[in-house]
């Protein structure tokens, strides 16, 4: 009984040794890793500027593998005489190695000391830092706790505590040259290309009339582009800022794939990769794919429907002109270093946290911009699909271009309010205040995932769709056919357009939803591949019986189906939740994506500016050049993406700014052969990246000395082969007579137009018809 | 070192052979096509349906075709959702009464047992608790004892100082989830498992700890948290 009673007293002595020590314990490596660059996981949330930390006895700049005595130290704060506690520190240095003096302070590894529990109770410790053997620029971080000892306390042993944090930076004998900052890095590729941008325009203008090349004949010219409400025009523009924004993004993410080419990499800090990774997919989705759609959308929905302008020209000049305000904001913070850290999903409540950079605020406005922008974008685009179509084209007689940009916007149109909402409720929790993310006062961190996924899930076949109406039309006018089944793409594309409002639940497939919605988000999420097998096995029964003349577009559509088709068949895997509890979040989401908004929308691109680009400029476009982008850039894109479906199977994180193998000393999260094909991806990227520049180069020469092109070169059917090339600058089309008008559409099928169709004839059975009627009357 | 649940190995291997039939029957007609009905170099190009322009070509279309590949899909997916099916009643198991029964009481073991489809049933599970916070993990092994269930830290070549929990094998835990600032979701990766832990909201999470697991396995963040969101880490010990 007594040996049992002070057992329990024993019990009771180390739980209050505990408790007091707990302190300490907290501030010991528990989260040390994330110290060095960012805030403290000590004491207190917020640093204090009365806290004072230092670090004595660092040369000015280090002899080779001498050691130094260190004593680090800290003043002020709350600590003070007599506390159980006093303080305690936490030291990194990035080069060198540390070593520890006495029982107050415990060597963690090489590159980082803290204190011990025997030394929590003082305001300063000796350690000693042993200078490396090479020429190094060495940081040093520190880290200090003031603690006010009221460890036994009611309030848990940390209340009242403050932390500070001091950054020496150390040169060795030879002063070396800092590595770029690859924000700089950014920045100046950013104004590279902008100044060749510029270079380009002064020198397209030159080439108009270089006679007359002088501001006064400039200023208007330009005048001309910035207030022109030509759909051509605003194409055009639509169509430079995509591609522009397109490299871009390239560019961010070259930078990524050399930060992940080696394991354990620190090209890049955390905070930089996380700022890329956010601005690389806000980039690619919201600045180049949408603009790009918009581009084609703006050149060939009017051309296409026998129009002479959109409905809304005014309308139409505004959302553009959003759109460079748009993309300023978005990268203002990039400017001070504070970039977006969210991520593209900028999910709840991280991106109404503190921790969240600065440039966030800033990220959410533009695109709140962005948002109006495409609203007024597909007001413009219904309106002009719904009035303004030619005499005889019904909406079934839609080229499927146009119906793809229906769709599109119908989907958008529908689901870009739930973000808009969304946006609007992280600002206002970040710039004045309201509770709609905030925990603490009751608000939902699951709201902001409902109201993104239910525009994002939308929003990538919004990105894709408009490139299923391009390959219809290239595959069908290459193959020389009509397209297989008219109807079924059109129904089926609308298919798409319901089915993408009721799957967004598989990205919430770990978010604790409940299992009964999980297997109904299963199935919903499984039914997306009949609509897009339909498409696919449609397009390749056009190909049946065709003619197929291999041009570079003709090419690119082929490229398509075989990487669409992949991405489709490894999108299958996610819903099988399963399987999807380890594949989310990995590598092989980041695979599946960027083959079906690479290999799928990008590809598809392609086809509509090898396609288009006759019609646009009236200039043909180098063939030789074409197959050479098109086999460089199809063989590099899928050696840079197929390997990671791999990689996420064996376990490798997106949005993580660096990756461990597990070797024979050491347990990683990955197996060895992951570093050789992360090498091989990086490699691949870059080829990718600069297989790309063919087409830039091929736009050039095309311009400068290309064949002139004819009306119709490829042998379509829908209106904009009925004008020239370039069409005039007030669109007209050339009619039969000879002279130039607004055209009416035909139809081969005119007999069979006027047949009822099976449903109509069955509706037909039930009704009483004017002849029965007439005869009652009489 | 495989990765691989011994569930998502036999779906992966299920996926796999319908993807390979279906990638087969799409590529094939693809280049048998693009290779079979092309046109010559040198001869006038011909237009097979007499595409004209301003006219809307006329109708190429085949109802049987087309409801074919649209049936036929369609009953490929409801063969794989009713495939996908199987696992989940033990993934989404209920705490009371379901594939893992009830709550262990003091002393008794799960003795768990995995059949040939990977899925792990147990007599009673323990219950444990983790608590995401930015950028570390906290394991709380609650009322069990130190062979049941042990919590630590360890310094790793790699990752540096992360926190330990470690579990004994033919034992199920149910982990209790929850964050203290913004969303985590522990990636427990030889379990082939994650689950997000949120502020002011509970998760759970089945951990069945079979004969067969590795000794020693990574758990990371996988839903982003900020900036040291990428070394969140914290190792598992599978022992005996």
């Amino acid at each position: 009984m007594v040996g049992k009673r002070s057992k329990g007293a024993i019990v009771a002595l180390v739980v209050i040794a505990a408790m007091l020590a707990l302190p300490s314990a907290q501030s010991l490596p528990v989260g040390i890793s994330g110290v060095q660059e960012s805030g403290c996981n000590c004491h207190g949330a917020v640093p204090s500027d009365s806290v004072v930390a230092s670090i004595d006895g660092l040369p000015e700049s280090y002899n080779y593998s001498e050691a130094y005595e260190l004593t680090v130290s800290f003043q002020g704060g709350p600590s003070q005489e007599g506390n159980v506690n006093q303080g305690g520190f936490h030291l990194w240095a990035s080069e060198g190695a540390l070593s520890v003096n006495d029982a107050t302070s415990q060597l963690y590894n090489q590159n980082e000391v803290g204190h011990t529990d025997a030394g929590n109770d003082q305001l300063s410790w000796t350690v000693t830092w042993t200078a490396p053997a090479t020429d190094k620029n060495v940081d040093f971080v520190l880290h200090v706790n003031s603690v006010n000892g009221n460890a036994d306390g009611a309030g848990g042993g940390t209340s009242g505590d403050m932390w500070s944090k001091v950054t020496i930076s150390l040169g060795g004998p030879i002063e070396v040259l800092e590595a770029a900052d690859p924000f700089v890095v950014l920045g100046v590729l950013i104004i590279v290309s902008a100044s060749l941008l510029a270079i380009t325009l002064a020198y397209v203008f030159y080439r108009k009339d270089p006679d007359a090349f002088d501001w006064d004949h400039f200023a208007p010219w330009l005048a001309d582009w910035m207030t022109s409400t030509d759909h051509k025009k605003i194409g055009t523009l639509y169509f430079v800022a995509g591609l522009f924004f397109l490299g871009v993004g390239g560019i961010m993410a070259m930078i990524i794939r050399i930060q992940l080419s080696v394991p354990g990499n620190d090209f890049l800090t955390q905070e930089q990769y996380n700022q890329f990774f956010t601005l690389h997919g806000t980039t690619m989705i919201f600045l180049a794919a949408m603009p790009m759609i918009n581009g084609f959308a703006n050149w060939m929905i009017p051309l296409q429907l026998g129009a002479a302008d959109l409905a809304l020209p005014r309308i139409n000049a505004m959302s553009f002109w959003l759109q460079p305000f748009a993309a300023l904001l978005i990268f203002t913070g990039v400017f001070s270093g504070h970039g977006a850290d969210t991520g593209w999903t900028g999910y709840a409540p991280y991106v109404v946290s503190e921790g969240a950079h600065y440039g966030t605020t800033m990220w959410a406005a533009g695109q709140i911009m962005l948002v109006a922008s495409s609203t007024l974008t597909g007001i413009n685009f219904l309106t002009t699909m719904a009035v303004m179509r030619a005499p005889g084209m019904g909406w079934m007689q839609m080229p499927l271009f146009s119906w793809s940009i229906l769709v599109a916007n119908v989907m958008l149109f529908l689901s870009i309010p739930a973000f808009g909402v969304g946006l609007i409720q992280v600002y206002l929790d970040r710039v004045v205040g309201t509770a709609f993310y905030d925990i603490a006062a009751g608000g939902d961190p699951l709201l902001w995932s409902h109201l993104f996924w239910y525009f994002g899930h939308p929003e990538v076949y919004v990105v894709v769709v408009p490139s299923f109406g391009i390959i219809s039309e290239v595959i069908a006018t290459s193959s020389r056919r009509s397209i297989f089944g008219y109807r079924s793409m059109v129904y089926a594309m609308a298919g798409i357009g319901i089915v993408a409002f009721i799957v967004y639940g598989h990205h919430m497939f770990t978010s604790g939803m409940s299992p009964t919605l999980r297997f109904v988000t299963m199935l919903t999420t499984m039914l997306v591949a009949v609509p897009t097998g339909i498409k696919v096995f449609n397009w390749l029964m056009t190909m049946h019986g065709g003619s197929l003349v291999y041009r570079t577009h003709t090419l690119w559509a082929l490229g398509f189906l075989v990487t669409f088709t992949l991405g489709g068949i490894s999108g299958m895997f996610f819903p099988s939740i399963a399987m999807d509890t380890h594949l989310h979040e990995s590598y092989f989401v980041v695979a599946h994506f960027h083959y079906v908004l690479v290999g799928g929308t990008v590809f598809g691109f392609f086809a509509g500016i090898y396609y288009w680009w006759p019609k646009a400029t009236g200039k043909m476009l180098s063939e030789k050049l074409g197959v050479l982008h098109f086999l460089t850039a199809f063989v590099s894109y899928n050696a840079l993406f197929w390997p990671m479906h791999r990689l996420g199977v064996w376990g490798m994180t997106r949005r993580h700014h660096t990756y461990f193998v597990t070797t024979e000393e050491a347990l990683g999260s990955l197996p060895m052969e992951a570093a050789g094909w992360n090498m091989f991806i990086t490699v691949s990227a870059f080829l990718f990246f600069f297989s790309n520049f063919i087409l830039v180069f091929n736009m050039i020469v095309s311009s400068i000395r290309g064949e002139d092109a004819p009306d119709d070169p490829w042998g379509g059917w829908s209106f904009e082969w009925m004008t020239s090339s370039p069409p005039p600058a007030h669109t007209l089309y050339k009619l039969n007579d000879g002279s130039w008008g607004l055209p009416t559409l035909k139809d081969a099928n005119e007999h069979i137009a006027n047949e009822p169709g099976w449903l109509s004839s069955w509706f037909q059975r039930l009704l009483v018809t004017d002849e029965d009627t007439e005869e009652e009357s009489h | 070192m495989s990765v691989m649940t011994p569930i998502f190995e036999g779906l992966w291997d299920h996926y796999i052979f319908w993807s390979v039939i279906v990638g087969a029957i799409a590529f094939g007609w693809l280049y048998h096509h693009s290779f079979w009905f092309t046109s010559k170099d040198g001869k006038k190009i011909p237009n097979v349906d007499e595409i004209e322009v301003g006219v809307f070509p006329k109708h190429n279309d085949d109802m049987r075709l087309e409801v074919a590949w649209t049936i036929l899909p369609f009953l490929l997916i409801v063969w794989l959702t009713y495939y996908s099916w199987e696992p989940l009643d033990a993934m989404w198991t209920s705490a009371d009464g379901g594939v893992h029964g009830y709550e262990c009481e003091e002393g008794q073991v799960s003795n768990n047992v995995m059949d040939s489809n990977g899925i792990i049933t147990s007599d009673c599970y323990h219950v444990i608790e983790i608590t995401g916070q930015q950028w570390f993990w906290n394991f709380d092994c609650l009322e069990l004892n130190d062979s049941l269930c042990d919590t630590g830290t360890e310094t790793m070549e790699v990752y540096g100082s992360v926190p330990v929990l470690s579990l004994k094998k033919g034992e199920t835990y149910l982990a209790i989830m929850e964050s203290v600032d913004v969303t985590h979701a522990p990636w427990f990766q030889h379990l082939g498992t994650k689950e997000d832990v949120l502020p002011g909201q509970q998760t759970t999470l089945w951990l069945p700890i079979s004969e067969s697991m590795t000794e020693e396995s990574m758990v990371l963040c996988a839903e982003y948290c900020g900036d040291a969101h990428s070394i969140m880490a914290a190792k598992l010990v599978a022992h005996n």
